[in-house]
């Protein structure tokens, strides 16, 4: 059982003597010896000695009432670790006890204690993310048994800056009773009672606890929004919660949409209990153009700018699509900005983009206050902030008070026939819009601009926008459901579930990568591939890497390849951008050039000043620190599952060879012909003409190509390429490249003539051999 | 499984006879030459992105079909083609489409747009229908009020004819039909309110060129000096030279210029059933069938197939 390391070590950790009556799962042996344990609950639980003298003695799991829990968060000594209470835990409580949700607590234990099973709405800035899994604490006390409350985010940051956020309300270190763990980070500790987790974390759990039994509550956070885990983790507790009656389930969301939970977490044939706490939101008004616009951008722009210089103090907020939409916009609002204060004496504007790409340190810009006017009495500045889709919901600024709403966002697209996953713009929903709308009246009453007509708002958006399960390629989600021991996923029990043909395609994959059988059973290297956080082309790649004696530089590749954006080119320095790749370009393509900068970063010269090397050669030292961090993470999974890390000597000429070789074994699906006459390629088996993307380095020549990403514009773009040959396709994934499966064409011609060729070398060595 | 399909021999397929996968040398030499007639003809960037789009959105309107793998997966699962996954109500049947926005028009931009210009076609189409049909009609009536307009003519100066060849005759009868009263002024001088009005339009309109030509001529006589040109210091002698005087034609003329109620709402019916009048006039009056251009004996009108240009084709 997973528990029962985790127990030990939790005893060893909390300082305890390895006494057998100190471990949790032997306290039923000692029940009569064990004291204050007269309050009902016996065989089971135990608690460390130094917990045993709190508030809980006197209190019934599951039969608290918020009056309880409101005398033990009033101290004087902390509820969970006795210890006394600082004087920033009473200021932090004193505004805790005036969040909307804290005046509905009473009726939230009630729920929770009636039904396995809650549906908790609560608008934005309700405190639910912060307090509710606190309600949970003092009512489940987990502590009490060896097991822990989880709250599930949709995003890395969420998960940090909340648990920070929490173990500062519960005054202790992030990382003891409060912690998170998110994909390559684990920053929980034995102790951890309350752990926030991104939504694939848990889910990764799961695959190796079914039964998730290490956590007595379970909180699903924003399911709102519908990120493929929170689609698998609900339709996955659906399931844990019939074997597991024990386990608590709450539900949280941010939109009315709370009737599709309800539904799909029915209790018999009840719909589960719902629980809604208001927001504290103003009134926005909301204002339509009166005919469709014919630039997006251009009408957002002018939108700011008349807003700047007509309407009264409040800061703005204007959604646009992407990184370089936004920078651009920001570039020309400024510049229209100081016209306006030059010639209309308008106040000054501050403008500042907001993207997932933004380093940190310029993402908190956006909380800077806005500047003050020119000069005393003069005009209040204001603060414009260009954003995507992330102020939507995950980030709160306050101070907004005018939205501008283009209506459209960067949408992942998945489709099993072209088999493409690209960020595609596309019109935003009528709940996206909503949201948007409503980031207007954080602090008060606010207006939100949409640029476009009421009638298309009613008539073009659709309602909700598509939960991310319709819209990815899902061969990881497959490997995982299967790794789950979901075997009927034909009728696996999903609230939306996905186009019949995407699932097929995924087992199409997953069966050309072994990692199915022909019956659709787990193999063992898909078994092992589910281990890997990764996408399971990439997953086979790196485990049959040693096989090509090149396993350390794969693992590197991997890493390089599961962070953003490796190389800069700012629009002011492109050229000198582009001299800089060219130090570590190989002619043989991008998934080379890659390991090169990784190497060169590793190397002495740029480990002196890792920062200002990445800077001089236009690297981002971000990106490359994080690619380390999650190396080590994959290495360590190496380790554990006995893959052997090798290299092949780089004085060797296979040293590359054998690199690309590799390459073959996992992106075998991800291969493109040169067509005949010229820059084109034809991917293999779809068929799609593509073009190579700009950025790579990779010389024309090249017959054949692997990429790493088929991108989606009114072009068709393959992107990080590297050469490979025909012959290694038809000796690394023989069953993918049969011959016979191939529409008669150019690829099939050529494939023939390379295995007519092979054929005929295999029988001239024979004929050698013996003689 | 494996048993049935053994068994199954009534489904066998019989292979083809394998073809002989060598190709012949002229096989060789067209290729050969089919391959470098494309390689000689560079498609235009367009051309290429034109089809490079055709391409895909023709793979991604064809759905993945029963040969799949995955799809003999989940078969053996119990998925039947057609259905959905899962056990919600709605569930998709089709993956999500892929729209790649071209432009950075705005929310509801391109569906006005394609509205508008859809909108314009119907518009246009129609507007082309309609012209078309009114052209050729339009030129239909014009021939055909011109011929009935013909014809008409023709057949009020018949009319006139007869009419002034009547009253002559009856003009001889009064005069004992010996001597011809040469006074007698003839029917169609006569003041137009007594004439006719079947076919007064025609004298009308005879008039009417007639001053139209008289006053161009006299425009010509008179010395660059128009008709209407008074000048009261001019002598006597002055204007007899000049031919400055009343001519008896001006009675008529004056009478030209006379509101004429009778003739007016006669002219206010359309040519056809001007001439239906005057033809049926002829007949009742003098037997006379205008289609048959001749004048019968009596009543009777024997020999005449009937009353309309039709019975007379």
């Amino acid at each position: 059982m997973a528990d029962d390391g985790r127990g030990a070590k939790r005893q060893k950790t909390s300082g305890a003597e390895m006494d057998p009556k100190a471990n949790p799962y032997l306290a039923h042996h000692y029940e009569e010896e064990s004291n204050g344990y007269s309050n009902g609950y016996s065989n089971g639980f135990s608690r460390s000695k130094k917990a045993s003298s709190t508030v809980f003695d006197n209190l019934i799991r599951h039969q608290t009432s918020s009056k309880d829990a409101e005398v033990a968060e009033n101290g004087p000594n902390n509820a969970f670790t006795g210890q006394p209470l600082s004087n920033r835990y009473f200021n932090i409580l004193k505004g805790r006890r005036n969040l909307p949700v804290h005046t509905q607590r009473q009726e939230f234990l009630d729920m929770f204690q009636k039904s396995q099973i809650l549906v908790f709405v609560g608008e934005t800035g309700s405190g639910k993310t912060t307090q509710i899994p606190q309600f949970v604490l003092f009512d489940d006390m987990p502590q009490l048994q060896g097991k822990m409350v989880a709250c599930t985010q949709p995003r890395r940051v969420a998960a940090m800056s909340v648990a920070q956020r929490v173990a500062n309300e519960m005054d202790v270190p992030l990382g003891e009773e409060v912690g998170y763990s998110i994909r390559f980070e684990d920053k929980t500790s034995p102790r951890t009672i309350l752990k926030y987790m991104t939504d694939g974390m848990l889910l990764r759990e799961a695959m190796t606890d079914n039964n998730l039994s290490r956590y007595s509550c379970l909180i699903l956070d924003e399911a709102h929004e519908r990120t493929l885990a929170t689609d698998i983790l609900m339709g996955l507790l659906k399931e844990v919660a019939r074997r597991r009656p024990d386990l608590k389930i709450v539900i949280m969301s941010a939109t009315l949409d709370a009737q599709k939970f309800q539904k799909y977490f029915k209790i018999g044939e009840d719909p589960a209990p719902l629980l809604a706490v208001p927001g504290r939101t103003h009134p926005v008004e909301i204002f339509y153009t009166a005919e469709p616009e014919r630039d997006y951008v251009e009408a957002a722009l002018r939108t700011v700018l008349q807003i700047h210089a007509t309407e009264p103090e409040g800061d703005i907020l204007l959604f646009l699509t992407g990184e370089e939409e936004i920078e651009d916009a920001c570039r020309k609002i400024g510049l229209e900005a100081d016209e306006l204060v030059r010639e209309a004496d308008a106040g000054p504007l501050k403008v500042y983009p907001l993207y997932g790409t933004l380093p940190p340190a310029q993402q908190q810009r956006i909380f800077d206050p806005a500047p003050p006017p020119h000069k005393p009495g003069g005009r209040p500045g204001r603060k414009c902030i260009v954003s995507t889709n992330i102020a939507e919901t995950s980030l709160t600024i306050d101070g907004i008070v005018y939205v501008v709403d283009p209506g459209f966002s960067k949408q992942k697209v998945y489709n099993p026939r072209i088999r493409v996953e690209s960020l595609l713009v596309s019109p935003i929903s009528k709940a996206s819009a909503q949201q948007r709308a409503g980031r207007a009246g954080r602090t008060r009453p606010g207006k939100c601009f949409r640029l476009y007509t009421e009638g298309a708002f009613k008539k073009e958006l659709i309602e909700q926008t598509y939960p991310e399960i319709l819209r990815s390629n899902l061969s990881m989600t497959v490997l995982q459901l299967k790794k789950l021991g979901i075997d009927d996923l034909v009728h696996f029990d999903l609230m939306d579930p996905p186009a019949p043909e995407t699932l097929m395609r995924a087992l199409e994959e997953l069966n050309y990568l072994a990692c199915l059988d022909d019956e659709g059973e787990l193999t063992h290297l898909g078994r092992l591939a589910a281990e890997f956080p990764l996408d399971p082309s990439i997953g086979v790649m790196l485990i049959s890497s040693p096989e090509f004696y090149c396993s350390n530089e794969m693992l590197s590749l991997t890493a390089l390849l599961s962070v953003p954006q490796l190389f800069n080119r700012p629009a002011s320095a492109r050229k000198r951008a582009d001299e800089m790749k060219e130090l570590f370009a190989h002619p043989d393509g991008d998934h080379l050039t890659m390991l090169n900068v990784y190497h060169a970063f590793k190397g002495p010269e740029a480990q002196r000043d890792p920062k200002q090397w990445c800077h001089d050669h236009f690297l981002s030292y971000r990106a490359l620190q994080q690619a380390d961090n999650v190396r080590s993470q994959l290495k360590r999974i190496m380790e554990r599952e006995d893959l052997e890390l090798m290299s092949t000597p780089f004085e060797d000429k296979k040293y590359y060879e054998n690199i690309r070789r590799a390459l073959v074994s996992g992106f075998f699906m991800q291969v493109a012909k040169r067509d005949g006459s010229g820059k084109t390629y034809i991917t293999v088996k779809d068929d799609q003409s593509v073009l190579l993307h700009p950025s790579t380095v990779l010389a024309q020549e090249a017959e054949w190509v692997v990429y790493n990403e088929f991108v989606l514009t009114t072009k068709n773009y393959i992107r990080t390429v590297t050469a490979v040959k025909a012959e290694w396709l038809l000796d690394i994934a023989p069953m993918y490249y049969n011959i016979e499966d191939f529409k008669q064409g150019e690829i099939r011609r050529s494939l023939q003539k390379t295995a007519d060729t092979l054929r005929r070398k295999e029988a001239l060595k024979a004929g050698k051999s013996r003689k | 499984m494996e048993d049935n399909e053994e068994d199954d021999y009534m489904n066998m397929i019989i292979a083809e006879p394998a073809r002989s996968e060598k190709e012949t040398s002229i096989q060789r030499t067209a290729r050969k030459r089919r391959e470098a007639r494309e390689r000689g003809f560079h498609k235009t960037k367009q051309e290429r992105e034109a089809d490079a789009a055709a391409a895909r959105d023709a793979a991604l309107s064809t759905s993945l079909n029963t040969s799949n793998k995955g799809f003999k997966m989940m078969a053996k699962l119990g998925y039947k083609p057609g259905t959905t996954l899962g056990k919600a109500e709605h569930a998709r049947i089709e993956p999500i489409g892929v729209v790649i926005k071209e432009n950075r028009g705005g929310i509801g931009h391109d569906s006005e747009k394609k509205r508008k210009i859809r909108g314009e076609l119907e518009e246009a189409a129609k507007r082309v229908k309609v012209e078309e049909v009114g052209y050729r009609e339009r030129v239909r009536q014009e021939r055909e009020e011109k011929r009935v307009g013909g014809q008409l003519v023709g057949a009020q100066k018949i009319a006139e004819g007869l009419d002034m060849e009547a009253d002559q005759d009856a003009a001889a009868e009064e005069d004992d039909g010996t001597t011809k009263d040469s006074s007698r002024v003839p029917l169609n001088k006569r003041p137009l309110g007594s004439i006719n009005v079947l076919w007064r339009g025609l004298i009308k309109s005879r008039l009417e060129k007639d001053v139209e030509r008289r006053m161009r001529a006299d425009m010509q006589q008179s010395l660059s000096r128009l008709p209407t040109y008074d000048n009261p210091t001019e002598e006597q002698e002055d204007r007899d030279a000049y031919a400055k005087k009343q001519t008896a034609n001006e009675f008529v003329e004056e009478d030209l210029f006379d509101e004429d109620a009778e003739l007016n709402e006669f002219q206010e019916l359309d040519a056809g059933e001007r001439l239906d009048k005057v033809v049926m006039y002829l007949r009742k009056t003098y037997h006379y069938c205008f289609w048959c251009k001749h004048r019968y004996e009596n009543t009777e009108m024997e020999g005449c197939p009937g009353l309309t240009e039709e019975e007379h084709d």
